[in-house]
């Protein structure tokens, strides 16, 4: 579902080139959790946006569910990420004016073609239902507390039922029992058949994860 | 993306920071206030000058120089070759020679069949001017007749459309009699005359004669001050009351268009002429006036509109900036860098579209209040107009869209700016 092959990228920092992926090989199939561990700056998040196709500026080669990044057009890119990617960051990213449902629903708005508001709504409300937060769909995030603000960015990532799902040090922002349910959410996506990415430092993804692997000096360690 | 979720997303964008929407709206507003007003004023004011002045704008009126110095072609007498070679000028379409009646006519009665308060004494004298029927023919409805009745007949005469508002304006309420219904029921109307007679001293003719005047019609190309009769029957009355001969007092001289008139009135100058440009020249001078002002005015409106094209750049910029993690987000969960984008063109579009809406409003109740200031300011008369502006539908839309332009002009560098954000800079 994920392949990365011979991915490089590099950065110039002060003048100096600061090569942060160095030939990163990675194959993560459809019901598969690989948790990404590694120091701050080692490029995690660098791997996941690449992954993502958030990051066109790489070598190599990235494919998501069959379709390279690099071949398509950026339209096509931000449609195929839409379809089949789900994103899930350390700080929520929650539009702050919207509610909780109008958030899980966002990514509606960009599919082509759009699903039809009662369609849209239902699906939103499903989503919301799935992570258990589906009284709280008319609050908006700053009322919300922070594991359930993850939950909500959660439902918005599977909003468009993805095939891959992404996330960004998922735990970073929670308490200890907000963090465990939401690791535990990604190992029961991923026994649903979704290909879970997760870069973290959190040792407890290691409990649900199929493979957890270090990248350290641009290259992922088994 | 589709129009109705990218508006729905432009407009939470824009509440979730009413401070700076509000900012930008104002701007917006009082861009398309300033131009709605300005342009409206404009407008209004050419029309109110029209309405004071409302005689033909092709129609040039020429008389004998009262110090005749000859032009290069010959002594300025309006006489049957002057008149030719008038109609050949370049740019003259006609020429309508007008003769002055010098035969006094007075009224004395009312006109019949009209219920109006017409004191015991009053006479009123009537000055009048022959002018060819093709010269007011336009103006007259279907089937009236502008030609000389003979000795017998009622003579048709053409009034200014403006006497009539004139009389209601003004004489029927000193008489504290009632006001005349409008033209068209007006045609037909006779009236008893004296012809020879006058109401000043030594000026009555050796003979008065018993006739009638029948209203023809009313045109805007008859004077305020004279009654227009066929020039047939101006010559015979001054045959039959011993006046001497004269092709015409004054020529009226219609241009092919309104752009030839000052090139028209300046050969006719050359040739010795003077140009009787009173009501003309106020109205030109009106309207030229009026004309600058407005650009001027126009030119102010359009510079706010820049400013405000600006003031949203500037905000919508710093917006953008501030935003980049949303924008990135959006990017994220599918959004493809033309949709952030038009989302950010489709705030600005909002931005403008109520901007303009409120600044049309706002433009509306200034002009109302203006206009409340010129009641008072200036006395009560038939001449007064009752608006300075006019508001025609197309102002409103180009009001409208000159602030969804300007904002959007506004716009487009911040979105630019939004399309080429990069998500994994912004996210990280």
């Amino acid at each position: 579902m994920i392949s990365l092959r011979s991915l490089r990228k590099s950065f110039r920092d002060a003048g100096e080139e600061l090569r942060i992926l160095d030939g990163v090989d990675l194959e993560v199939a459809a019901g598969e959790l690989v948790a990404v561990v590694g120091a701050s700056g080692s490029g995690k998040s660098t791997l996941l946006y690449v992954t993502g196709g958030l990051d066109a500026a790489y070598e190599g080669e990235a494919t998501v569910a069959g379709r390279s990044w690099r071949a398509l057009p950026e339209r096509e890119r931000a449609r195929h990420r839409g379809a089949t990617v789900g994103f899930v960051f350390q700080s929520f990213n929650l539009l702050p004016m919207l509610t909780a449902l109008e958030n899980v629903c966002l990514p509606a708005d960009f599919r082509d073609p759009a699903p039809p508001p009662a369609e849209r709504r239902a699906r939103g409300l499903d989503a919301l239902e799935r992570v258990g937060l589906g009284a709280k769909r008319a609050k908006r995030p700053e009322q919300l507390s922070g594991g359930e603000r993850q939950r909500v960015a959660i439902a918005r990532a599977l909003f468009a039922e993805p095939r891959v799902l992404l996330a960004d040090e998922p735990t970073g922002n929670l308490d200890a029992a907000s963090g465990a349910a939401v690791i535990e959410a990604f190992g029961a996506l991923a026994r649903q058949g979704l290909a879970v990415l997760v870069v973290t430092h959190e040792e407890r993804v290691s409990q649900v994860a199929s493979r957890v692997l270090r990248l350290e000096h641009g290259r992922l360690h088994g | 993306m589709r129009a109705g979720p990218l508006l729905g997303l432009a407009a939470r964008s824009l509440r979730a920071d009413p401070r700076r929407a509000a900012l930008d709206t104002l701007a917006c507003c009082l861009g398309a206030a300033a131009l709605a007003f300005f342009v409206a004023l404009g407008l209004g004011a050419r029309d109110a000058a029209r309405r004071l002045f409302p005689g033909e704008a092709r129609l040039v009126e020429i008389v004998p120089a009262q110090v005749a110095l000859g032009g290069i072609l010959g002594p300025a007498k309006l006489d049957t070759d002057a008149l030719a070679r008038l109609e050949a000028l370049p740019g003259v379409e006609a020429v309508y020679p007008k003769l002055d009646l010098k035969v006094p006519i007075t009224a004395a009665r009312p006109p019949e069949g009209l219920d109006v308060h017409w004191p015991p004494s009053l006479a009123i004298q009537i000055p009048a001017v022959g002018v060819p029927a093709a010269l007011v023919a336009p103006d007259l409805p279907p089937g009236a007749r502008f030609e000389d009745p003979g000795p017998d007949g009622a003579i048709p005469i053409v009034l200014s459309r403006r006497l009539l508002d004139v009389y209601n304006g003004t004489i029927a309420p000193a008489w504290k009699t009632r006001t005349l219904p409008p033209a068209p029921a007006l045609v037909g109307l006779q009236l008893p005359v004296q012809l020879g007679q006058s109401i000043l001293l030594y000026r009555t003719e050796a003979r008065v004669e018993e006739g009638r005047l029948v209203l023809a019609g009313f045109s805007d190309r008859v004077p305020l001050y004279a009654a227009a009769m066929p020039i047939e029957t101006v010559r015979r009355l001054h045959r039959a009351f011993g006046k001497p001969e004269e092709p015409a007092s004054r020529a009226a001289l219609l241009a092919r268009a309104q752009e030839d008139v000052p090139a028209v009135a300046a050969a006719a100058r050359r040739m010795g002429f003077a140009v009787d440009d009173t009501e003309r020249s106020m109205a030109e001078r009106v309207g030229s006036l009026v004309g600058l002002a407005g650009a001027a005015l126009g030119l102010v409106a359009l510079v706010m509109c820049a400013l405000a094209a600006l003031a949203v750049a500037q905000s919508l910029g710093g917006s953008v900036r501030a935003r980049a993690k949303e924008l990135a987000v959006l990017r994220a969960v599918g959004a493809s860098a033309g949709d952030v984008r038009a989302l950010v063109l489709a705030e600005a579009a909002l931005l403008g579209v109520v901007g303009g809406t409120l600044g049309l409003g706002v433009a509306r109740v200034a002009a109302a209040g203006a206009d409340r200031a010129l009641a008072r300011a200036l006395p009560d008369s038939p001449l007064r107009p009752e608006t300075l502006f006019a508001f025609p539908p197309w102002l409103l839309a180009v009001g409208l869209g000159v602030a969804v332009l300007a904002a959007l002009v506004g716009a487009l560098a911040p979105a630019a700016l939004a399309a080429r954000l990069d998500p994994a800079r912004s996210l990280a």
